[in-house]
């Protein structure tokens, strides 16, 4: 049977790319040094498949068709289309048809109707921790996208129950194989609002005194606090997901950087998996 | 279910034609590049209203802000090629503006 080994979280703003050079030093070596981090614990995991879940940034899908959550299915996926993402060493990326399948199988089983895909472009919300984490050659890549971008959103707590599942999905996977999951987009942030630039960090530190302390009162905070800020916050939804799959367990920040010239306040973790209830 | 109101924030109504033109403009560098050299010939091929039409010809942040996604939106200004500080500006000025309207609503 598959395993579930390791649970990630990771901001991927843009500018990190695009902007990088006019980021200030300390805040280049923090970011370098959380991403670098993240990416030697997804490594040091060893998985053989690495389930993605992020928010399509309007490259697959468009207002005539846009599902809440769509699992990509595809043996390949195409790599980032931004032209500022041309050096992003993924051109085509491997999928793993056989377990998006089944994770598509038990989300039916469990009362979710994911829309699929067979053919997914992997924007740089996918791109942007892998790549920044160094991982290359890249395991095979089960993407999820989530609405996070499109209001009406997926409710929180539907996607703490779609970690729940996932983790499920894996658990019941026939072939012997190990199973990450990555979750990006976060923390806060606005972009094309108002408010763009604007960084809270205190919703971010007390969002990340939530997921540390593991119960119910960070779906109640994130329903009361989400309308009310910028909307790249949403993408915190994904992070839910990881969450329901960690067993709302387990929470470990690896670094935080409020950074304003990337326009994130950029959050970084992973869940340990062996943490007691 | 979710409470709390959103700070600035303009109500989600889509115009279609101006989202498609917009969602068309990022997704298409080469069709980016022909906009940049002639706008007037690529706003010809989408059914805009023409009042939603002046809007775009007049870079009027505050109008489109109100009819696409904001994701779009800044996407959109970047292809256009304007100025980041400026588009910080005016969507800026856009929210204030909203916020005051609804004030007196």
């Amino acid at each position: 049977m598959a395993e579930l080994v390791g649970v990630y979280a990771s901001s991927h703003a843009p500018l990190i790319v695009r902007g990088w050079k006019d980021v200030s030093p300390r805040n280049q070596q923090d970011l370098t040094r959380a991403m670098t981090e993240l990416g030697r614990r997804i490594k040091g995991a060893r998985p053989d498949v690495l389930i993605e879940i992020s928010p399509d940034h309007w490259v697959n899908f468009f207002i005539n068709n846009l599902p809440s959550i769509c699992v990509g299915m595809g043996e390949e996926h195409e790599g980032p289309a931004e032209p500022w993402m041309k050096e992003c060493p993924y051109k085509k990326i491997a999928g793993h048809p056989r377990l998006a399948h089944h994770i598509v199988q038990t989300a039916l089983e469990h009362d979710f109707e994911p829309s699929m895909s067979h053919h997914l472009t992997l924007d740089h919300g996918f791109c942007i921790p892998l790549w920044r984490g160094g991982l290359d050659p890249l395991p095979p890549i089960v993407p999820i996208i989530f609405n996070d971008i499109e209001p009406p959103f997926p409710t929180v707590r539907r996607c703490l129950r779609w970690g729940t599942m996932l983790a499920e999905a894996i658990r019941s996977y026939p072939e012997d194989i190990r199973v990450a999951i990555l979750a990006t987009g976060g923390l806060s942030h606005s972009i094309g609002e108002p408010t763009m630039g604007e960084i809270d960090e205190p919703f971010d530190r007390e969002c990340i005194r939530h997921f540390e302390k593991g119960d119910d009162s960070l779906i109640d905070f994130l329903n009361e606090r989400l309308p009310t800020i910028g909307n790249g916050a949403s993408e915190i939804r994904n992070w839910i997901a990881a969450h329901g799959a960690a067993g709302k367990r387990g929470f470990e920040l690896i670094g935080y950087c409020n950074c304003p010239e990337v326009y994130v306040g950029c959050g970084f973790a992973s869940w340990n998996l062996g943490a007691a209830a | 279910m979710p409470s709390g109101h959103a700070r600035g924030k303009i109500r989600p109504m889509r115009d279609y034609w101006l989202s498609k033109l917009f969602f068309d403009l990022q997704s298409s560098p080469p069709l980016g590049e022909e906009y940049r050299a002639d706008r007037r010939k690529i706003l010809d091929r989408y059914q805009l209203r023409p009042e939603v039409r002046a809007a775009v010809e007049r870079d009027d942040v505050a109008f489109l802000a109100a009819r696409v996604n904001p994701y779009l939106l800044r996407f959109y200004f970047v292809v256009a090629g304007m100025p980041e500080a400026e588009f910080l500006r005016k969507v800026r000025t856009a929210g204030a503006a909203a916020a005051a309207r609804s004030s007196h609503g």
